[in-house]
């Protein structure tokens, strides 16, 4: 056991980063549960890994015409994303350079100007502050709006995933992304993809790496958290989650690839747009898809699952991000894709088996929060730290990866630990930095 | 409101507080014989727009969007061993109230609005969920009695403070 000279509270922010140093050891499969439960890990995780990185704000399709807008939040700080007179997609920070109100608080909207509700301060949607009541008068002309514009957020897009960062020298996104990228072009790269309606949203009082954690490599699970989901006979049976690929790539991300799979789980009419839109491997991927569950680091979590309902095979294609809002707490944000150019029955049922597995009301998703709750509660308070309760990443340790027709390091079935342990080594690479 | 609309609401609310009951005493197959054929059972997602621009919840996006099938593979699945979301069950309290009967064809169908505010405990957490929001509820009258052949939960968070929606709205 590691012995702690003083509880977590009463170290220095060097101090935590020196003990995470001695206690976190990805490559060896241990993980304190401190982790999860720890304010002060929760606010340097702020700091380098989320005010660091790229996080992921939204979908192009969500603002589709011009004077289109949504707000959404960054690390915990609102932005207004906004479709110019031009069609460029901007990213602001939600607040009026005069005195810091929030400038809009709408979801989402159309309009070409924001007007703040303090002062009045009027604003364009491509940030130029552009009016201001009774300005030549109370200024004396003197007042120069041109050093006024709201204050621009680093946005960019891959195959419209818009992704934001507060570092400004953050690498490009695509360097960022690596090779995940291979595996997102088939999620939502594979044809026109647009978001249903708005996402949904819903309050979890867990840990955010608990989520990101279980879609980077934890397929171990379903056998038992979503056992009543073979039981309906909604798919195989209880080991299917088993076969197919576990794959991760550099900067934390990983993914499960679900294969094979006798039936083309995408609409059928849209094979030529697929074949279009991937390579050859990549569309060989896609026509033995059963499922794919990953996670790019680090809270955006991404599925394609494959399900019978009502003894007809619909697949549905989503993105969820945990975004934190507390060491103990998350909001789930999951958006709904699919082919823009689907029949508007396939659109239906793929929502609806969306709705039906992973919302608030999904029979999936539902026994995943009832699991992330426990965890988080279990790892709090000073115990875990003064205890060293660890957790076991070791499964699949022994094994070595193998070819595969996509990047990234593959092992040949979906139960091992390594894409956690990848995930895990990237964040404490960047809480040491 | 003469005596005719009164004893309607009155049908009305009782009807919307067995329904309660049954929920809150997890008596899933009793509530769902309360369900009529053709039901779809729906909850939007709801929206923060500006000012007072309407509808402010999605048209095309739904918490729950099910048919009577969908529904019944919820009611199965909550009787497997791995319902986990449900193991132990919530204690849960509905209080409905505001029961206002919009459209009464005697003997054949009831268009009726309601609130609705469901007290939600787990386990030995000492913090409770509150779930509140407005039914609008469609009936049908099938051999004798009231079957809800609609429901529109427009619950009134835009984001739910709930872990999940295992129990049923």
């Amino acid at each position: 056991m590691i012995k702690t000279d003083k509880p977590l509270e009463e170290m220095t922010k060097q101090q935590v980063v020196n003990h995470l140093c001695a206690t976190v050891k990805p490559e060896d499969g241990v993980i304190p549960a401190y982790l999860l439960g720890d304010p002060k890990v929760y606010e340097i995780e702020h700091e380098k890994v989320f005010l660091k990185t790229w996080v992921f704000v939204g979908h192009e399709s969500e603002v589709p015409n011009k004077g289109d807008f949504m707000t959404r939040e960054l690390a915990g700080y609102s932005l207004i994303i906004t479709r110019d007179g031009e069609g460029e997609v901007r990213a602001f920070y939600n607040m009026c350079t005069h005195r810091g109100m929030k400038l809009c608080r709408a979801d989402k909207g159309n309009k070409s100007m924001f007007t703040c509700p303090y002062h009045g301060f009027n604003f364009k949607n491509t940030g130029e502050l552009v009016g201001v009541p009774l300005q030549k008068d109370i200024y004396g002309g003197m007042l120069d709006r041109t050093t006024m514009g709201l204050h621009k957020v680093k946005l960019e897009s891959y195959k419209g995933l818009l992704f934001g960062t507060w570092n400004e020298e953050a690498e490009p996104l695509e360097d960022f992304l690596g090779d995940i990228r291979w595996y997102l072009d088939i999620l939502v790269g594979r044809a026109e993809m647009e978001v249903i309606g708005v996402p949904q949203r819903f309050i979890v009082s867990s840990n955010w790496k608990v989520g990101s954690d279980n879609f980077v490599g934890d397929s171990y699970h379903t056998m038992v958290t979503h056992g009543s989901i073979a039981k309906l006979g909604m798919v195989p049976n209880a080991t299917y989650s088993k076969r197919g690929f576990q794959i991760h790539t550099e900067n934390g991300h990983g993914l499960n690839l679900g294969t094979p799979n006798p039936d083309f789980a995408f609409p059928e009419e849209l094979k030529e747009e697929f074949k279009c839109n991937l390579s050859a491997e990549q569309y060989g991927v896609l026509s033995n898809l059963k499922n794919m569950i990953g996670n790019v680091f680090p809270n955006l979590s991404f599925l394609i699952s494959h399900t019978k309902i009502k003894d007809r095979f619909i697949s549905n294609t989503s993105i969820r991000m945990w975004r934190p809002i507390g060491h103990d707490k998350m909001e789930v944000i999951a958006w709904m894709l699919v082919e823009k150019n689907a029949s508007q029955d396939w659109k239906d049922r793929s929502r609806d088996s969306f709705i039906l597995t992973f919302s608030p009301s999904g029979i999936f998703e539902q026994d995943d929060t009832e699991v992330f709750t426990d965890i988080t509660e279990a790892a709090q308070g000073p115990m875990p730290f003064l205890k060293n309760l660890t957790y076991n990443y070791t499964m699949g340790l022994h094994r070595e990866p193998v070819e595969f027709v996509g990047p990234g390091v593959a092992y040949d079935d979906k139960f091992t630990e390594a894409s956690q342990r990848n995930f895990y080594k990237y964040w404490l690479e960047l809480m040491t930095k | 409101m003469n005596m005719e609309e009164m004893l309607v609401t009155c049908q009305f609310e009782k009807w919307l507080y067995d329904e309660a009951q049954l929920l809150d005493d997890i008596e899933f197959d009793h509530w769902f014989d309360l369900m009529h054929h053709s039901l779809r059972y729906q909850m939007p997602v709801r929206i923060n727009k500006e000012g007072v621009e309407r509808p402010d919840y999605s048209t095309d996006m739904f918490t729950f969007n099910d048919d009577i099938e969908l529904l019944k593979l919820r009611v199965e699945r909550l009787k497997t061993d791995y319902a986990w979301a449900e193991i132990p069950p919530s204690r849960t309290r509905r209080f409905v109230s505001n029961v206002r009967v919009k459209d009464y064809m005697e003997g054949e169908k009831a268009a009726v609005k309601s609130y609705l505010l469901i007290y939600r405990s787990r386990s030995s957490d000492i913090k409770h969920d509150l779930i509140s929001g407005e039914r609008n509820d469609e009936f049908i009258f099938e051999e004798g009695k009231w079957k809800l052949s609609k429901r529109v939960f427009i619950v009134d968070q835009s984001t739910i403070n709930t872990r999940n929606l295992a129990i049923f709205i």
